[in-house]
């Protein structure tokens, strides 16, 4: 419906709509209309209805407002990338981007997840921008009466045959609404995204993009000044431990009386098999749920296969056949004969353990279900759109009665990308049992056992190669369980409605089917087969409560679990072939790129050009010394790394002394907080190399604190060098927060190869482990 | 009522004397540097300094802490400018050495852990003017109850930004 006073302009798709004048203020709010749809489908905004959900907000005094639904969790891309390319589409210093409004449901136009924020080059965020560029130019052109291609810009101000005018003249007094095209659905997993092609400004043009800027929010965290989502404070706060089940497949027998005499403000709710004690201070909810969880009863379970039996239980009793093989879209030519045909040949298996997370603080949120029915959840979430998706099902009420507000809080590392981490279903139970605001906060034992993890894998490789040491043939086949559970565990506790558990029918998120995450780079390969095989969770039919090992994507997600397998297989097959590894990898490349990553990083760690294994080899005390090499492509972006270890062959002890890394993402937005993210990414690396493995028994995970899940300390980082390759011709900019931390593993068990002449074919590569290989 | 001095301030707190410290600061003075990580002093999120040297304020009960100065991430700034005897507007205002070299460096990536590793910083500097990289790696992983632990793998960021902040506070000197 049209205001009698309103005026509508196309603008490459996308509309602009002008409502007269305003006495004071005015504003260019940019929001979006879903493409084919009723604009009704558009969930509403219960906090302040007044607020649009507008990517962009250009005010009369040249600042500039962006919001955007993808929260920061220690990326820094939503602070600085994001400004960056607004700004710079929009022709306006950096500066001038005063206010970046993230991750707030009722706030915030876009959802997804905090994943893929470059978009592949080009996010949301950046063809908003481009709209807008596009709409102001319009503006511009009637105001000043200057075709637009007379018209230039500078620092937000348009020129042109001797007239000027800036950005916030041309808003002043106007209430101009642009509304752009999206499709998808908010509160899916990957939430809308911006449709059609506005122009974009040429890379050649670029001031802004390619600089240092740093992190507004880094100032603030550092002072003090943050408000994370430990500190909301609601008035009424009440404090919440829960008293989770006493394995993965216990129910309820029993829950323990509270003792009233020594917590006499305490009450504890029960909600099916979820029980959980509320308090008003922090200490008595933890000694009150202390108590009432060493009386609480629940039934034995023990339906695990115990990490011992893991990768026996995994290829002989699980159900690979219920869902479809997928295979890679590379796939070409006969594996069969080539490998009968095979002049030299690998056969090999490679193991991935279960990994956590592992996040520094333990999940939590605040919840507050108000006597109306209106839920306000404050928390730190990946993906806060999904998450109210999960609590309106939970609850049976509809969308817009559901508000999350996104804080700062520790990074999640994918976890909470489907929506929640763990804590916020909880919360919502507790508040509506008691009528007030609840804040629960899980326990580090309970962050680690009763989390989703990150799934354990195995493949199975087949190489040939020819007389001439090149491979002739290459087939894997990939295994691994159900990456992508959403279920909100407070929910499947509580028997409460949630979505399935990942099975074969799922479309997509929610699926057991092991997709191909690991794009193939060696091109050079005549005849390939990849092929990924999916199944249920581990332990989760056999639970009555429908647990299990739950798994999520954590960084890297899939790609990690076919890379190891694919790059150390190909650094054996190099040293089988007699070949230098890189030297071999660049052999089978044909894509300029990954030869230019893989040149880089020999450059750049000097390495010589030699066979695997170093010759001769060291035993004993001394420590033996060796290098590997891996490569990948990610996000747009193509990574390539060397690891340079000492091993001392009597422990097993492997230092990495040295983690060299090529990264070419294209167009590089901001070198200092890329070169951060990747630094970052190799020491969690490295962890999940040396270190990382979920251990479990028979009933739960084992892994409760800091020492039965070791991660890497100051101590044992290596030297790091990053070698950033700037390459605006490509055009788009690709991810820098992924990839790095699985490069590592790889590249380090090729360099205990190359050292010992052993190879570590599971990880993690514990002393103890490594030790055993070597005395074999 | 127990009364216990934190960032130069004497406070009354309701809490009773076996309160975790962490508890106390978070909650009955709404404090927002110490964080929990893990209630068992194994990776420094909550560290504090109490008279100068760091501690977990997660395991240390408040009565612990009577009598003694607590200085929170909240404090570094007076603590540096009581330090370098700076005019009460200025010291308001003062960023300590380590936080201006966290910015500078761009060491926090989610930054969750970092209260504790400026605590830690602070302490060591207090300590050793130009720490070598042995003696931070030692600091950081050794020296305390346990190692502080950065899940974002900040830890190059903090040696850099441990040595720049040496820097700055040789100028001031």
């Amino acid at each position: 419906m049209s205001m009698p006073n309103e005026k509508h302009v196309d603008v490459f798709g996308a509309t602009l709509t002008r409502r007269g004048f305003v006495k004071a203020g005015g504003a260019l709010c940019v929001g979006f209309g879903l493409a084919g749809r009723l604009p009704a489908a558009t969930p509403k905004n219960t906090l302040d209805p007044t607020l649009p959900g507008s990517w962009i907000e250009i005010h009369p005094d040249n600042t500039i407002l962006i919001r955007t639904g993808k929260s920061d969790f220690g990326q820094s891309t939503t602070f600085t990338a994001y400004r960056q390319i607004v700004a710079e589409e929009l022709s306006v210093p950096f500066e001038a981007i005063t206010t970046v409004v993230m991750g707030d449901t009722d706030r915030t136009p876009d959802g997804s997840g905090a994943f893929d924020f470059l978009g592949r080059g080009t996010p949301n965020i950046r063809k908003a921008a481009a709209y807008t560029y596009q709409a102001l130019l319009d503006q511009a052109s009637e105001r000043l009466r200057v075709p637009r291609n007379e018209l230039s810009t500078k620092d937000g101000v348009f020129s042109g045959r001797g007239k000027r005018i800036s950005y916030g003249d041309l808003v002043k007094g106007r209430q101009l609404k642009l509304t752009i095209p999206v499709t998808g659905d908010l509160t899916n997993l990957m939430g809308l995204t911006v449709t059609g092609n506005p122009p974009m400004k040429p890379v050649s043009q670029y001031t802004v993009i390619g600089q240092s800027y740093k992190n507004s929010v880094t100032a603030s965290k550092v002072a003090a000044r943050e408000q994370w989502a430990t500190d909301v404070r609601l008035p009424g706060l009440m404090h919440a431990r829960m008293v989770h089940p006493k394995t993965l497949g216990s129910t309820l027998v029993s829950a323990g009386a509270l003792d009233k005499t020594r917590f006499p403000n305490s009450q504890v709710i029960v909600k099916g098999n979820l029980v959980g004690v509320v308090a008003p201070t922090e200490w008595e909810a933890i000694r009150a749920a202390q108590q009432v969880a060493a009386a609480t009863k629940w039934s034995e379970w023990k339906g695990l296969p115990g990490d011992a039996n893991l990768f026996t239980h995994l290829r002989e009793s699980s159900d690979w056949k219920a869902t479809p093989v997928m295979k890679s879209d590379k796939t070409r030519g006969e594996v069969a004969p080539a490998l009968a045909n095979a002049s030299k040949k690998l056969t090999a298996t490679y193991q991935m353990p279960f990994m956590k997370h592992a996040p520094i603080g333990p999940t939590m949120a605040v919840a507050d279900v108000q006597a109306g029915g209106e839920v306000h959840i404050y928390t730190h979430n990946q993906n806060p759109q999904a998450l109210r998706g999960e609590i309106a099902q939970m609850l049976g009420i509809t969308t817009d009665r559901i508000v999350v507000r996104s804080f700062a809080g520790p990074g999640h590392y994918g976890r909470s990308n489907g929506g929640n981490a763990g804590a916020e279903d909880e919360a919502v139970i507790l508040s509506k049992a008691v009528g007030s605001p609840v804040r629960v906060q899980w326990m580090r034992e309970e962050d680690f056992q009763w989390s989703t993890q990150s799934p354990a894998a195995f493949s199975d490789v087949e190489i040939a190669l020819d007389a001439n040491g090149k491979i002739a043939a290459y087939q894997v086949d990939h295994y691994m369980p159900a990456m992508q559970d959403d279920r909100p565990v407070g929910a499947i506790l509580a028997g409460l409605p949630t979505m399935p558990a990942p099975n074969e029918k799922a479309e997509f998120i929610g699926s057991t089917a092991n997709s191909l995450q690991d794009p193939w780079i060696y091109d050079g390969v005549p005849v390939l087969l990849e092929r990924g095989h999916g199944t249920y969770q581990v332990g989760e039919k056999a639970s009555p409560l429908g647990i299990g090992l739950r798994d999520h994507s954590m960084r890297t997600p899939g790609q990690f679990q076919q890379n190891f397998p694919r790059e150390l297989a190909i650094s054996e097959a190099a040293a089988l072939a007699g070949a230098d590894a890189i030297q071999f990898r660049i052999d089978h490349a044909t894509e300029e790129r990954a030869i230019g990553v893989l040149k880089a990083v020999r450059e750049a760690s000097g390495w010589q050009t030699r066979p695997s294994p170093a010759n001769p080899v060291s035993t004993g005390d001394k420590p033996a010394r060796g290098r590997g090499v891996s490569v990948m492509f990610r996000s747009g972006t193509y990574w390539a790394c060397v690891c340079e270890i000492a091993v001392t062959p009597s422990t097993g002890a492997i230092q990495v002394e040295k983690y060299t890394v090529a990264v070419d993402p294209g167009i590089i937005v901001n070198p200092m907080q890329l070169k951060r993210q990747v630094e970052g990414g190799a020491v969690m690396g490295i962890s999940h190399a040396l270190l990382e493995e979920a251990k479990f028994d028979e009933s739960a995970i084992t892994a409760r604190d800091w020492q039965t899940y070791p991660i890497l300390k100051m101590a044992d980082i290596p030297e790091i060098k990053v070698v950033l390759l700037n390459r605006p011709e490509v055009g788009s900019y690709g991810g820098g927060s992924e990839a790095a931390n699985a490069l590592a593993a790889p590249a380090i068990a090729a360099a205990l190869f190359d050292a010992t002449g052993k190879i570590a074919r599971r990880l993690p590569l514990k002393a103890d482990y490594v030790q055993t290989l070597l005395k074999a | 009522m127990a009364t216990i001095v934190v960032n130069g301030v004497r406070r009354e707190v309701p809490s009773p004397g076996d309160t975790p410290l962490l508890y106390v600061l978070r909650n009955d003075l709404e404090l927002s540097g110490p964080q929990f990580g893990c209630g068992m002093a194994q990776c420094g999120s909550c560290s504090v300094l109490l008279d100068g040297k760091e501690i977990r304020s997660c395991i240390t009960p408040l009565s612990a802490a009577s009598g003694k100065e607590v200085t929170t991430l909240e404090g570094l700034g007076a603590r540096w400018a009581q330090q370098k005897g700076l005019p009460k507007a200025e010291a308001e205002r003062t960023l300590h050495p380590v936080q201006q070299a966290w910015i500078e460096e761009q060491t926090p990536l989610c930054g969750f852990c970092q209260n504790g590793m400026m605590i830690k910083a602070t302490e060591l500097l207090e300590r050793v003017a130009t720490p070598t990289v042995a003696q931070i790696k030692e600091a950081f992983t050794t020296s305390g109850p346990s190692a502080h632990l950065c899940r974002c793998g900040s830890y190059t960021a903090i040696i850099e930004a441990v040595q720049h902040a040496a820097t700055i506070m040789a100028k001031a000197r």
